[in-house]
């Protein structure tokens, strides 16, 4: 809730800006706030408070929020450049900060209502500012189609509110809950709502087969937009999903089980699959984006009380490694024109720091000892493993395979094949900073990962 | 007895104009049916007793928002058939996805059990005093932060809009 009021103000402090020509002072202050927001934000740790029957800051609410927070304050050192453009600063600052309040909301939730205003709050600023470069087809093709997909599943969403609130009266979580859990006859329609929502939110997480829209959404929009929708977006998505079928539809497990068991699957292997082969080092992120849902998905198919700590570690560690990946591929496309993967051609001689952080990201993002994402994947698969599905274990463990297999071509693309293009890269001195602190983060989550397991 | 009639006439008007939407050739037609789409949703809401519900339905959906609908269609200019062609696949593959989910509701609702509402219905839920009450005591934190919403839409529309000025 304070993190809510901060963000908020920081979004209005941030319009002010444009009046009363205070521009230059807006990054340091929004840096600032962050720090202020997270500390808050920890001070509510244990706390359990629900405010209005709206919102509950349980510690997986404020878990959720700070790795938000987290992973927003190193979104925006990414991002500096996108900041840097006169004309639009203190919108695109309002519009980033909004979409954060939005993530707030979608994690702390226990009415139907603000989960919906939520999604849209987070929502709305990225169908804008996916088309943020306007003069790029691409980016206007991003915002249109992500506008009208996006319209289109919060449709099916408010159908399935619509439907659940018809079967049991009420918007409240806990209300719906106890009405599954005492009523042994509920209306048909209930079951209905529950499918219709569980579709809203596959898409917003991108898992297949709702996920046509990502490739093309990831690709066309400016590559600092793609990064916040890759990382900040997909937790807030992914904790509201499970927040949503851990605690009010867990007791119909199987109505929707099965379905996610096949949605799952198809993530895992349409996603890996298909960036497999992409020539577009950000299309191909993507693809890995819609994968790394997949294991998420494993997590909330388990349905136990391991699935929240091992998304949380998931969405930790996947995050992280992607705000250093969509770094080095935006850096280097800008350099070179081109994120094919032969613009990483020989980066391991031309700038060691940049293939070193590349590496250990991509190795993290494959799950490869000693780094977060092996252990992410372990938490995720263990908890899948104890829930019975071994497998859908197997199909993730062949998927990742492959997904080992695309993530290596980068790799061995920087470290054993020529440079052709002497273009010399221009990397500021915050992004090294950034880069260096992301891959200590990564090794050390990897090495002592229990700090964020026993969280929760 | 005469409101099950109305409700029957309403509802059977709603879904006419609905499918009409859908149907007809030209979108300005289309935009029309939706036009009385609306007037018979808010039929539905004067016979719960909602009257201010039905007046802001008609204000907003039919006032504001069809005419920006119109306005928008006639700077398109989508009088000529301009819609590509779609392939048969995907017609058919629609038609399926959609006849799957048309399967799955009907089936929801003849298996329903008669609805008996947790608390008894209140024929004044609908007026204004007590939409003002619900709004302002349980739905109050959604008002204040739907706010933001409304903000964010506002500068993302200024910011799509403007100039960029070197």
């Amino acid at each position: 809730m304070k993190a809510l009021i901060l963000l908020s103000s920081l979004g209005v402090i941030a319009l002010l800006a444009e009046i009363f020509s205070f521009k230059k002072l807006i990054y340091p202050i929004v840096l600032l706030g962050l720090v202020l927001a997270f500390i808050l934000n920890m001070f509510d740790w244990d706390t359990n408070q629900l405010y209005f029957k709206m919102m509950q800051t349980d510690n997986y609410a404020i878990a959720f929020t700070s790795l938000i927070i987290v992973i927003s304050f190193l979104w925006f050192i990414m991002a500096e450049g996108f900041f840097k453009e006169e004309s639009n600063q203190s919108d695109h600052f309002a519009l980033v900060l909004f979409a954060l309040v939005g993530a707030v909301i979608m994690v702390s939730y226990t009415n139907m209502a603000m989960l919906f205003l939520g999604i849209e709050i987070l929502s709305i600023p990225m169908y804008i500012l996916a088309g943020s470069n306007k003069s790029d087809v691409l980016s206007n093709e991003a915002a249109f189609k992500y506008l009208i997909m996006g319209a289109f599943a919060t449709g099916f969403l408010l159908f399935g509110i619509t439907l659940i609130y018809g079967a049991t009266g009420s918007f409240d979580l806990t209300e719906i809950a106890t009405v599954v859990s005492t009523n042994t006859a509920i209306s048909s329609i209930f079951y209905v709502g529950v499918l219709l929502m569980l579709i809203g939110m596959s898409f917003k997480v991108s898992a297949a087969p709702f996920h046509f829209w990502a490739p093309d959404v990831y690709q066309g929009a400016p590559t600092v937009i793609t990064a916040f929708m890759a990382t900040i977006v997909k937790t807030a998505a992914f904790a509201a999903f499970l927040k949503l079928f851990h605690t009010t539809f867990s007791s119909l497990g199987e109505t929707w089980m099965h379905i996610v068991w096949v949605m799952a699957a198809l993530t895992l292997l349409v996603g890996n699959i298909t960036a497999a082969i992409q020539t577009s080092t950000k299309r191909m992120l993507a693809y890995s984006s819609v994968a790394h849902a997949g294991y998420m998905l494993l997590a909330l198919l388990a349905n136990n009380s391991f699935s929240n700590s091992a998304i949380l570690f998931y969405a930790t560690a996947y995050s992280i490694a992607s705000i250093a990946t969509f770094c080095i591929v935006s850096i280097v496309a800008n350099a070179k024109g081109s994120d094919v993967v032969d613009s990483f051609n020989g980066l391991a001689k031309s700038n060691p720091l940049l293939a070193f952080v590349m590496t250990i990201a991509l190795l993290s993002l494959a799950g490869i000892p000693p780094t977060a994402g092996f252990f992410a994947k372990y938490y995720i698969f263990t908890s899948a493993f104890t829930a019975g599905n071994a497998g859908l274990v197997l199909i993730a463990i062949i998927a990742s395979l492959v997904g080992v297999y695309y993530y290596f071509r980068i790799i061995i693309a920087m470290f054993f094949k020529e440079n052709t293009n002497n273009q010399p890269l221009e990397v500021t001195i915050n992004h090294k900073l950034l880069l260096i602190v992301i891959a200590v983060a990564i090794i050390l989550l990897g090495l002592f990962p229990e700090s964020i397991i026993s969280l929760l | 007895m005469i409101i099950t009639y109305m409700f029957y006439l309403l509802s059977f008007l709603a879904i006419m104009f609905g499918l009409m939407v859908v149907l007809s050739k030209n979108p300005v037609h289309s935009v029309l049916y939706l036009v009385l789409t609306f007037f018979a949703i808010a039929g539905h809401y004067v016979l719960l007793n909602a009257q201010f519900l039905a007046a802001v339905h008609i204000i907003v959906y039919a006032g504001a928002i069809m005419v920006l609908f119109l306005y928008i269609i006639m700077m398109l200019n989508l009088n000529k058939e301009a819609e590509p062609h779609k392939s048969l696949w995907i017609k058919a593959s629609a038609a399926v996805a959609a006849g799957s989910l048309l399967v799955v509701l009907v089936a929801s609702i003849k298996g329903t059990v008669a609805i008996t509402p947790s608390n008894e219905f209140n024929p004044n839920i609908g007026l204004i005093e007590n939409l003002g009450q619900t709004l302002f005591k349980d739905y109050l934190l959604p008002f204040e932060v739907s706010s933001v919403l409304l903000l964010a839409a506002m500068v993302g529309a200024v910011m799509l809009a403007k100039k960029s000025i070197k």
